[in-house]
């Protein structure tokens, strides 16, 4: 139901704090055996096997586990595979008005309260307290739903018939899940690092840090506040009004990694910082080239990366670690081949042509257009490479035309757009249509022929709409781009990165407010990446629309298609809705 | 500053109060049942093949209909209504067909075809269990035409509606029922 779910509970913590209103008296309950047996250290093979049956609903010999709901026909456990619900940081969540408690050894192995007594025995089935789990009575639950205190747990829960030997490796799991904080968490500190490659202007760097500097000390002079014997009641009413007492004692610090040189070096860089500067996530980071070794940086060590600005993201449907903006130049190539499978009823029956230049601009484009038609069984397109500096000659394009017999072109081109652009508009046979990037393009969009125009398609990544409206509850309104046209062509976010740097980054400051609370102490870095994914949408200048979702990895998911009216101060016009099905 | 304390203590509250009218834990005992009068829109959605669907001509279908919201990553509520629809088409057997399971994506932007597609696969989805997605702006009009409007994803909760075949009047069951509760909900739709 919303990201704020998981205050409900309240693990055992090593300082209980007066409290407020509605809060009970948090006691310290020493039952530190059990939490110690987390920490026993299983072969890493047992734990891969609990690994897939937790997060994939695989048992150890390879067949689907099967889970009953409610005594009835079993269903596959691949759709009810426990991270499903209890997320990958095994932390649990509250969605759709159901509660799903933690399943991570920490939490089984201790008792635990709950935070709102009043509240929590009208609303969930749970006693405010709970003995600890121990193997026998975990696979009991598991297996039954027969809890240690006499009660049963709701339908919700799936009933798991797993056999002694295969039950034993998801306890094993259980146990070691969440079980230990990551290297960047300490009693006192958080700490996050930003990284920089040198292609980047020094404006651009600025601007991307200037927000996550502002949001760090300003978080770290509330905690200095605290610290003095007058701010000792505010701490405690701040502790108990952001829930999260474990956030008014600990400061967060934010290291800059630059990178330098050639990317097959970056990752030696990055594993050397590393090395110096342990941090729990990266937050932000810029590159004008490719992220793909930070990506692999990220993946290798399991370091969460929130939202750095590349055009160049890695794209995957199972990397788990970085969260970006959106899928950059892809995306772009991706909504130019939906849309013409979606204006052709379904079928691209005539030939695509595609002419990419060498460049990694190119690639991505066309990498999002090809694979996007492989998706939707469209024949396979005509790519056609231009070397760098090669030019577009008008002969060389009536020759695709003729040879391909194709009505559409796709000039994922950024030098010799125009020249091409002017020359297709002048020959006979012209296509139908011809697709360009807007991104790639930059200011040679104003300059587009005007005898092209009306042939000529745009893909747009970003918003028409003017500018989000702030809340006051940290987060903000969200105001559906409506507008036609965009008449301002100076507007285009394009023309001036810093600002967008400096909104991207803002973002991340409420993002990150809302998660390192909404964790409550539980600074796990799959946590930190499960409670990004309950986070309700939030508005972007840039990128209209941020989403996020358990497992979503590219927070903007639209790009228009747009085109340009014709004279010298041309309107950008809609053709499509901002994503494309 | 955005953290500071007087909006978390707001955002903290509305939370509270969100709780209070989503109390649906007890899943398969409690769930809320009413007959509704909806009139469907005439909006264009796409399907998990990328086919376009009328939609207003699919509501109008001689079929039994039974229509859900979800999402392709959505967590605990989506599981276990995709659970109800898996049960029931298991219980029909082959004529798989004979009723109409339509699931409308509360999440447009995410849900591409292939996404359904893989939604439904995981599910072992038969023919007859269809996932549709759209432009927000339709979906949001969806939404509203079955008075199941959400601004945001994260706050959605479980809703079935089921058409009998040949009737304009909706079932509208509000929360979880458990998989024989919604055999039983059919059967009683089925037989009238
Ligand atoms: C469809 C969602 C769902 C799936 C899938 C699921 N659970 Fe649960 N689980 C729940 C809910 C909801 C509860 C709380 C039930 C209640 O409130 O009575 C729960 C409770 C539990 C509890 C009791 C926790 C406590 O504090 O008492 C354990 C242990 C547990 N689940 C383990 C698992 C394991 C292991 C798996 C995978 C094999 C799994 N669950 C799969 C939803 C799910």
């Amino acid at each position: 139901m919303t990201v704020m779910g998981h205050i409900f509970y309240n693990w055992l913590s090593k300082s209980a704090f007066a409290t407020a209103l509605i809060l009970l008296p948090l006691m310290h309950i020493s039952d530190a055996s059990a939490g110690n047996e987390p920490l026993l250290s299983p072969s890493s093979e047992s734990l891969q096997l609990g690994e897939q049956m937790y997060r994939n609903g695989i048992l150890p010999s390879g067949e689907p586990i099967q889970a009953f709901v409610k005594g009835d026909l079993p269903v596959p456990g691949t759709a009810f595979s426990c991270v499903s619900c209890h997320l990958r940081g095994g932390l649990g969540s509250v969605e759709g008005g159901v509660f799903t408690p933690p399943t991570s050894g920490l939490q089984l192995f201790q008792p635990f309260k709950i935070l709102f007594k009043g509240l929590t025995q009208t609303f969930f089935p749970f006693p405010d307290r709970r003995p600890a789990y121990n193997d026998t009575t975990l696979a009991e639950v598991i297996r039954s739903g027969a809890t240690p205190w006499g009660s049963t747990l709701n339908d919700v829960m799936p009933r798991y018939l797993l056999e002694d030997n295969d039950m034993a490796v998801l306890i094993t799991y259980l146990k070691s899940l969440s079980a230990r904080f990551p290297p960047g968490i300490s009693d006192t500190t958080i700490h996050f690092a930003s990284i920089i490659t040198e292609d980047v202007s020094k404006e651009e760097r600025d601007s991307m840090l200037a927000p996550l500097q502002r949001y760090i000390n300003i978080k770290n002079s509330q905690v200095n506040s605290y610290k003095s014997s007058l701010g000792k009641k505010s701490r405690q009413m701040a502790e108990n009004m952001m829930v999260s007492k474990e956030l008014s004692t600990r400061k967060l610090t934010l290291s800059v990694w630059l990178l330098k040189g050639a990317q097959n070096t970056w990752h030696t860089q990055l594993e050397e910082y590393y090395r110096q500067e342990p941090v729990f996530a990266l937050l932000g980071g810029i590159s004008r080239s490719g992220w793909r070794p930070i990506h692999q940086f990220s993946e290798d060590n399991k370091i969460p990366c929130i939202l750095p600005q590349t055009d160049f993201p890695v794209i995957s449907d199972t990397d788990w670690y970085t969260l970006y903006p959106s899928k950059g130049y892809y995306q772009e190539g991706q909504a130019a081949a939906r849309y013409l499978i979606s204006t052709q009823e379904g079928k691209t029956d005539k030939k695509v042509v595609q002419i990419v230049r060498n460049s990694i601009e190119g690639a991505a484009l066309s990498a999002g257009f090809e694979q996007t038609l492989r998706e939707r069984n469209q024949p396979p397109v005509v790519t056609v490479q231009l070397q760098v500096g090669e030019k577009i000659t008008s002969g060389f394009l009536q020759q695709i035309i003729k040879k391909e017999n194709t009505e559409t072109i796709i000039l994922w081109d950024d030098t010799d757009v125009l020249t091409a652009l002017e020359s297709l508009s002048s020959i006979t046979n012209k296509p139908k249509s011809v697709f360009v990037s807007a991104r790639y393009l930059g200011d040679k969009l104003h300059k587009l022929p005007d005898n092209a125009r009306e042939f000529t398609y745009i893909t747009y990544p970003y918003s028409f709409a003017k500018a989000a409206v702030p809340s006051a509850m940290g987060g903000s309104i969200l105001i559906e781009d409506e507008s036609k046209t965009l008449v301002n062509l100076a507007q285009l976010p394009g023309h001036k990165p810093p600002e967008t740097a400096r909104q991207t980054s803002e973002t991340i400051t409420q993002l990150i407010t809302m998660d390192l609370m909404e964790m409550r102490g539980n600074y796990y870095r799959d946590n930190f990446l499960d409670v990004l994914g309950m986070i309700p949408d939030q508005p972007s200048p840039t990128y209209a629309r941020l989403s996020f979702g358990p497992g979503q990895r590219y927070a903007s998911k639209g790009c228009y298609i747009v085109q340009l009216t014709r004279g010298e101060s041309p309107v950008l016009v809609k053709k499509s809705a901002w994503v494309i099905h | 500053m955005r953290g500071s304390i007087p909006s978390n203590l707001l955002l903290f509250f509305s939370i509270i109060l969100g709780i209070f009218h989503c109390d649906l834990s007890h899943a398969g005992t409690q769930y809320k049942r009413t007959i509704e009068n909806y009139s469907m829109p005439d909006v264009v959605l796409v399907n998990q093949n990328g086919a376009k669907v009328r939609f207003k001509e699919l509501m109008q279908s001689n079929k039994p209909i039974i229509v859900d919201f979800i999402f392709g990553t959505c967590t605990t509520i989506c599981p276990v209504l995709s659970a109800g629809f898996v049960n029931l088409q298991n219980k029909i057997g082959s004529d798989s067909k004979k009723v109409h399971l339509v699931s409308i994506s509360i999440d447009p932007e995410n849900d591409t075809p292939m996404v359904m597609n893989e939604y439904l696969k995981r599910y072992k989805a038969k023919p007859g269990w269809d996932f549709l997605t759209g432009s927000r702006k339709d979906i949001d009009t969806v939404m509203k035409a079955f008075n199941a409007y959400i601004p945001n994803k994260m706050s959605h909760y479980p809703l079935t509606l089921m058409r009998p075949s040949g009737d304009n009047k909706w079932i509208r069951i509000f929360g979880l029922m458990s998989s024989l509760e919604f055999i039983s909900e059919y059967q009683k739709m089925a037989n009238k």
